[in-house]
């Protein structure tokens, strides 16, 4: 083929393969250039929320703003207007229906007993309690009845029933309860508690525990029901970065994993839009973030990322409403963060102090992310803005890419040929090709006397041999073209293309045997 | 710490890249080594068979062609330095949607086959470089332009200037081994060899042979580590031998002794190692520890043989 037809011929199949790459990712629509931003709804000072929701708790049928910290229990409208507010000296929350009416309460468990706050109006159904200063609550509703499970900073677990009598007690160490929360077995529910001392139980409504674990310093422990069984899974997180899923049908471990760091909380957040696994955000106190899918056996490590500090929330929001949660993260410098599926980070606007809280719910008909940190709570609309017709960009580029290409080899095509750097001076006169010829077979002899006399190796030998043949045979060919009668002397060997001496019947270049 | 390695490892690429295409872009390569028994010239073959006029046209006008070959090229050493930076721009636009709060990757995978085009054909047109032409093409053009008055009439000079390089596996004349199993190759180079019928009727035959000496690379055992070491091969030297051989004319010449011309005079570089004069031929053979020799040289040489003849009188 020409020299100058095969770059272009490269140049065709190289453009063929980068416009068939960039055809098959325009197509797909792999190639996107999108964008979450933030706009703020309504905002109101509120120090350091502890606890908060979005929920009805008027049963009006229209979510309201439930928000928690360490003076007082509030709700906002979810205009933004102030419902109502009950001041407390250090309590924890949690939500449920108690009076059976279909609409969650707040229960309130304070220094002086428990309160349940039923559409703004509150009533003490405990109090002078064997128990000391809260740590956290939790209604569980248990297969003998629903119970209040209180939970103070000594480890101790005291049940009441919706009345508020004492029920059963139970102690989990020294240290502060880390978490409460309802696990099912078969369709029944129990609780599932942790101490800070590290101890991870399982009890039913009667205050005996099925199963007992113990490992280092809790930070964090909740329940969830990972792949839909009826059967919960117990997720810890230590204060030595140990990430613990168990079993709680038998407290049996079913994944665990070193982080790396203390683990400052544990979310559920559906990131691959498929039912039947869940996936698991941990974020870390040193600002890592991990998201594992649990398949009902064990768990896989889908990515990792990481914020600038101590993450302090997780929430899960299908932003772009492609079927797939997005996590937005929060951490201790007020940065806010969605993370999607594949792991890709996208910054929502900074607040000026950490974030404490983040829950995501409608408000007003509106879904909002509902951030809270230390001074103020914040609705936000967030949205996903995509550039129009970004899909298309790998054809353009790979236009691009193929017009350099078609250059190159346009360029390269142009460069004449390096010229062979033998060169031949050669008279064509009778006498001169007869005393070239002479020399020749004179410097064939030379070399086969060197030969004989050991001051020739045998490659050099062979090599200096097959350029003197060589010249030889262009000698003849030169005879030839003159028009006059030489004794040919020389042919080719068929094989390697070595010029030998006629009647030789093996090579002595490649060692092909010669039949003649 | 493993993201900052592949930084290191990237951006070490990148700005080698970028020199690599500059120095393309300024035909600015590794100069020929001179270092002994590693000069770097083009690897000419030149067989000779031709009138004088005619092999220093053709020697002039191959030099000729080879520059034009190189020149070709020359226009285009720039352009994949643009195609480089052309490469730089189409990543901005991602680094400006980035800016922008999008993620895209698309226009940084163009640049990077952009910049692996730009290598492609820098690597092309540094390949149509050649390199400088031996001293000695030069110089074999001078012995034939000397001795083209003293040519017959209408015969031609016969031989090949062979500066393909005188360290060639083919041209190892031997190879022994010292105590230590370590090999030594000797090569012989006939890179000159010129016979011609001269107008006086005497026959010239002149050959010039570099001999060369070269340790080849081997392994050796640390007698305290115990570990391996990989020694490289070495240069152990070069000399250069020429041979001349006159076959005299007994019609024109009668051969004298010349107080000027005897074993172990020193002509030029050149000394005179050994000389015969018989049987109506003079041989011929002087050494030289010089790596190089110049035309000169080799002419004076044959300037001087030409003292031991005396011409009869008519």
């Amino acid at each position: 083929m020409s020299r100058k037809i095969i770059p272009f011929v490269v140049a065709l199949v190289l453009i063929c393969l980068v416009m068939v790459v960039a055809g098959v990712f325009s197509f797909s629509g792999a190639v996107t250039a999108d964008k979450f931003g933030s706009d703020t709804a309504w905002s109101q000072p509120y120090n350091t929320a502890e606890s908060m929701k979005v929920i009805d708790l008027t049963g009006d049928g229209q979510d309201e703003l439930f928000i928690q910290n360490t003076q007082n229990v509030t709700v906002y409208n979810g205009d933004g207007s102030l419902l109502w507010s009950f001041a407390y000296s250090q309590p924890k929350t949690s939500l449920g229906d108690v009076n059976g009416d279909g609409t969650e309460d707040i229960i309130v468990f304070h220094s002086n007993g428990v309160d349940v706050i039923t559409n703004g109006q509150s009533s003490t159904i405990a109090f002078a309690l064997n128990i000391g200063t809260p740590a956290r609550v939790a209604l569980i509703r248990f297969a003998s009845g629903p119970q209040i499970v209180l939970g103070d900073t000594s480890s101790n677990l005291l049940a009441l029933g919706l009345d508020g009598q004492p029920l059963w007690t139970a102690n989990m160490g020294s240290e502060e309860i880390r978490g409460l929360d309802d696990a099912k077995i078969d369709g029944q529910t129990y609780l599932a508690a942790a101490s800070h001392s590290g101890i991870v139980r399982l009890y039913d409504g009667t205050g005996n525990f099925l199963w007992n674990n113990g490992q280092g310093q809790i930070r964090r422990m909740r329940a969830f029901d990972l792949n839909g069984d009826g059967n919960s899974e117990v997720l810890t997180g230590s204060e030595y970065g140990d990430f613990f899923i168990y079993s709680a049908r038998d407290g049996s471990t079913l994944f665990n994993k070193t982080l790396g760091q203390a683990v400052s909380e544990v979310r559920e957040v559906e990131l691959n839009g498929d039912p039947s696994s869940r996936e698991i955000i941990v974020g870390g106190k040193d600002g890592g973030i991990w998201a594992f899918s649990f398949d009902g056996t064990t768990a896989a490590q889908l990515w990792t990322g990481s914020l600038s500090d101590k993450v302090t929330e997780i929430s899960g929001l299908d932003i772009n409403e492609d079927g797939k949660q997005e996590a937005v993260i929060g951490d201790e410098q007020g940065n806010v963060a969605v993370f999607t599926d594949t792991g890709t980070r996208n910054n929502l606007p900074k607040h000026s102090s950490g974030i404490t809280r983040i829950d995501i719910g409608k408000l007003g008909g509106e879904r909002y992310v509902v951030i809270a940190d230390g001074s103020e709570v914040q609705t936000n609309k967030v949205n996903l803005s995509s550039i129009p017709g970004f899909k298309y960009t790998p054809l353009v580029v790979g236009l691009i890419v193929s017009a350099v290409i078609l250059i190159i080899a346009a360029i390269l095509a142009s460069i004449p040929p390096k010229p062979e750097m033998k060169v031949s001076f050669q008279d064509k006169s009778r006498e001169s090709l007869d005393a070239e010829r002479r020399m020749l077979k004179e410097s064939i002899a030379d070399v086969e006397r060197l030969r004989k006399a050991g001051e020739v190796s045998g490659d050099a030998y062979l090599a200096r041999l097959k350029r003197l043949r060589g010249d030889l045979a262009e000698n003849e060919a030169a005879f030839k073209a003159a028009g006059y009668q030489v004794k040919v002397e020389t042919f080719n060997c068929p094989n390697c293309g070595g010029t030998l001496e006629l009647g030789m019947d093996k090579c002595e270049y490649c060692g092909q045997v010669i039949l003649s | 710490m493993p993201l900052l390695c592949v930084v290191g490892v990237l951006a070490v690429v990148v700005i080698s890249l970028f020199f690599y295409l500059l120095n393309t872009g300024r035909k600015k390569t590794t100069p020929a080594s001179t270092a002994p028994g590693k000069k770097d010239f083009n690897p000419v073959y030149v067989s000779i068979a031709d009138k004088p006029d005619s092999i220093m046209k053709g020697m002039d006008a191959f030099v000729a062609k080879v520059r034009k070959t190189e020149s070709a090229g020359d226009k285009w050493r720039w352009i994949p330095m643009l195609i480089f930076l052309a490469g730089v721009g189409l990543m901005l636009i991602d680094g400006i949607l980035i800016v922008l709060g999008y993620f895209s990757f698309i226009f940084t995978s163009g640049g990077i086959l952009l910049w692996i085009a730009a290598f492609i054909m820098a690597r092309s047109l540094r390949k149509s470089d050649s390199k400088e032409f031996s001293p000695m093409y030069k110089g074999t053009k001078e012995i034939i332009h000397t001795l083209r008055d003293d040519l017959k009439p209408g015969s031609t000079f016969l031989g090949h200037l062979d500066l393909t390089g005188a360290m060639l596996q083919t041209k190892v004349a031997r190879e022994t081994k010292d105590t230590q199993n370590r090999t030594t190759q000797y090569f012989a180079d006939q890179w000159l060899s010129l016979k011609a019928k001269l107008y006086d009727g005497n026959v010239l035959r002149v050959s010039a042979i570099q001999k060369s000496k070269k340790r080849k690379s081997y392994t050796k055992r640390s007698r305290i580590s115990g570990k391996y070491k990989m020694k490289p091969e070495k240069f152990k030297g070069s000399e250069q031998e020429l041979k001349v051989r006159i076959v005299v004319n007994p019609q024109a010449y009668q051969i004298v002794p010349s107080p000027t011309f005897r074993q172990g005079q020193n002509i030029g570089k050149y000394t005179i190692a050994a000389l015969s004069t018989e049987g109506g031929m003079i041989n011929v053979v002087a050494n030289s520890p010089f790596e190089d020799v110049e035309q000169e040289h080799i002419l004076n040489i044959l300037k001087s043989t030409y003292s031991l003849l005396q011409r009869k009188a008519a």
